[in-house]
């Protein structure tokens, strides 16, 4: 049967507006929880950004010299992994090290590099992460090592506040999204309240289910594509706010904006994100109003 | 064409809406349903809708068991039939036009067989100059047409009125069941529901008597109540019209005279046609 979309799209721009106080109400939760989970998602991609070397809880890293040979490489991980500090211990190789520094530095700094002046890694996990100046100073200057790195207290209370906020964020955008699912339901009841007369005529002369559903279904995702199309702006604007788009350079790469900074891509992909999470949301709401109240 | 085969429907509170009941419908017969209030006409008209599903017996409809359709048939079965119902149940904010155009949008037809098909339909309902009137402007018995129109637009194989003279007068009802008599005509097997007496006496048509769920008469060319000359025949008596579950004769149930409901419309029925003894017909 021809289920015509202009039909859906007709149906359902006239019930979003005979019902528009309620549409606002939705499309507005939408927009604030996404706008929420939007940035959390932004913050977090960002904070990953900025202390990427410290992923995977790494508590220290131990450079080798580039001239090292591959016999004193080997003699700095086994020390390492017999070390009592040490938890577990991973070697990093160039590629691995050169493919993260073009991550971390400004690009007129990579450009310079190859692979071969990239020094490998061991990335060590700690049994306590506040006794990394110990494995500092043991292997500091021993053959091979070139130096021992440890992220300073800041870098960790940073990562924590941001981990806290992301999962207050999170917490919050979750109560909202199921407020603003709770709001579409009720939106898509009152229409199918409104049109009653409509839906039994149509029963009546043989409309299928789907053709009398899909409406209601198209009106609660169009509210959610709406609330997630202002939570992308908002997700736009806290970007270029933030100035997390700033090309990182040699004088601006220590500066927080900077290291946080990420390309318009990883936005986007937030925002496509964001887009889906909306319109699932309203489906979600719209099915189960249709399921509950739409006897058909 | 509509076949019911042993049919019981209940409802909850265990009242019994339809009794064992088995009636066979042949295609382009013009039937009237009568007898009380309760008496389970209504129900009779909702499991051909498959509204409702029977607890027992089976349920013919157009070639089909309706009982085994599926949920997803259901639309379908009922693109085969058109229904009118006492209310009109027409949509206000739509034109006479819109609501007969709105049967047919809603099932797929494309927009070319709406514009041949609307006007024809309401050219034989006579409403052609009223296309762009809302409902509210129309008197009643129009909006029963616009109602008949909309029933039959889509060429249904079946027509179920459920009492649609109920809130006309007696005048405008005859127009009604006149139009529903050409529907007929065109081979359309038509099934009214009704309480009106006078409708069904002057119709003389077949006629199916329900009394609290149980079929007490099934008569070619009846009349609304009793008819006197079948009753006295009985049972026996070699007539077209079978008096069914009629043990005797006047003191038989099928004797109990049957209310005639609204004796307002005693004063102003139409005279009885002029129609042969009803017992010498062949049903």
């Amino acid at each position: 049967m021809a289920l015509s979309g202009s039909y859906v799209a007709k149906e359902a721009v006239t019930n979003l507006w005979r019902n528009r106080l309620m549409t606002v109400a939705a499309v507005l939760t939408v927009a604030v929880s996404l706008a929420l989970v939007g940035s959390a998602l932004l913050l977090k991609q960002g904070t990953s950004n900025a202390t990427v070397q410290w992923q995977q809880h790494v508590d220290a890293i131990v450079w080798v010299a580039p001239n090292a040979t591959s016999g004193q490489s080997a003699t700095i991980g086994r020390q390492l992994s017999a070390d009592p500090f040490v938890r577990s211990c991973i070697h990093r190789s160039q590629s691995y090290d050169y493919a993260e520094a073009k991550r971390i530095l400004p690009a007129e700094e990579v450009s310079v590099l190859t692979v071969g002046d990239m020094p490998s890694s061991y990335r060590c996990v700690l049994y306590n992460p506040a006794e990394a100046s110990a494995i500092k100073q043991q292997f500091t200057g021993r053959p091979g090592v070139d130096r021992v790195q440890y992220p300073e207290a800041q870098i960790r209370t940073m990562e924590n506040v941001i981990h806290v906020l992301q999962w207050v964020f999170l917490s919050i955008a979750a109560v909202l999204l199921l407020s603003a699912a709770v709001l579409i339901l009720n939106t898509i009841r009152m229409a199918i309240f409104a049109r009653r007369r409509e839906v039994s005529v149509m029963k009546l002369v043989g409309a299928t289910n789907w053709f009398i559903r899909l409406p209601f279904m198209a009106e609660g995702m169009t509210q959610g594509f709406l609330g997630s199309a202002v939570a992308v702006l908002a997700v736009f604007s806290l970007y270029w706010g933030l100035g997390l788009d700033t090309v990182k350079t040699v004088a601006n790469h220590n500066s927080l904006a900077a290291q946080m900074s990420m390309g318009i891509g990883q936005v986007a992909l937030t925002s496509v994100f964001v887009v889906v999470v909306g319109v699932a949301v309203g489906a979600v709401g719209s099915a189960l109003a249709v399921r509950r109240f739409l006897e058909v | 064409m509509i076949t019911f085969q042993n049919v019981t429907k209940t409802y909850k509170g265990s009242t019994v809406a339809l009794r064992d009941c088995s009636v066979d419908i042949e295609k382009g017969e013009f039937v009237f349903l009568v007898g009380p209030s309760g008496s389970g006409k209504t129900t009779f008209i909702r499991l051909l809708l498959r509204e409702e599903v029977p607890d027992s017996g089976r349920i013919w409809e157009a070639g089909k068991d309706i009982g085994r359709l599926s949920n997803a048939r259901i639309p379908y079965l009922r693109r085969n039939i058109g229904c009118v119902f006492q209310d009109f149940r027409l949509l206000p904010n739509k034109t006479v036009f819109e609501n007969v155009a709105f049967a047919l949008e809603v099932i797929g037809r494309p927009r070319h067989v709406i514009a041949t098909q609307v006007p024809q339909v309401l050219d034989l309902v006579g409403l052609s100059k009223k296309r762009d009137n809302l409902p509210g402007e129309l008197s009643g018995g129009e909006q029963q047409r616009v109602a008949v129109a909309r029933a039959f637009v889509n060429r249904p194989l079946i027509l179920l009125a459920d009492e649609p003279t109920g809130n006309l007068d007696p005048k405008t009802s005859l127009g009604i069941m006149n139009l529903l008599d050409r529907i007929n005509r065109t081979g359309t097997t038509v099934v009214v529901a009704t309480h009106d007496a006078g409708m069904v006496d002057h119709m003389r048509r077949r006629v199916i008597e329900l009394d609290r769920g149980v079929v007490v008469r099934d008569q070619a060319r009846g009349v609304y109540g009793i008819d006197q000359a079948v009753a006295a025949a009985g049972a026996g008596s070699p007539t077209g019209a079978r008096v069914l579950e009629a043990p005797a004769g006047p003191d038989g149930p099928t004797a109990r005279p049957v209310p005639r409901r609204g004796s307002r419309r005693g004063a102003i029925r139409r005279p009885p046609l002029p129609v042969p003894d009803a017992g010498t017909e062949e049903a």
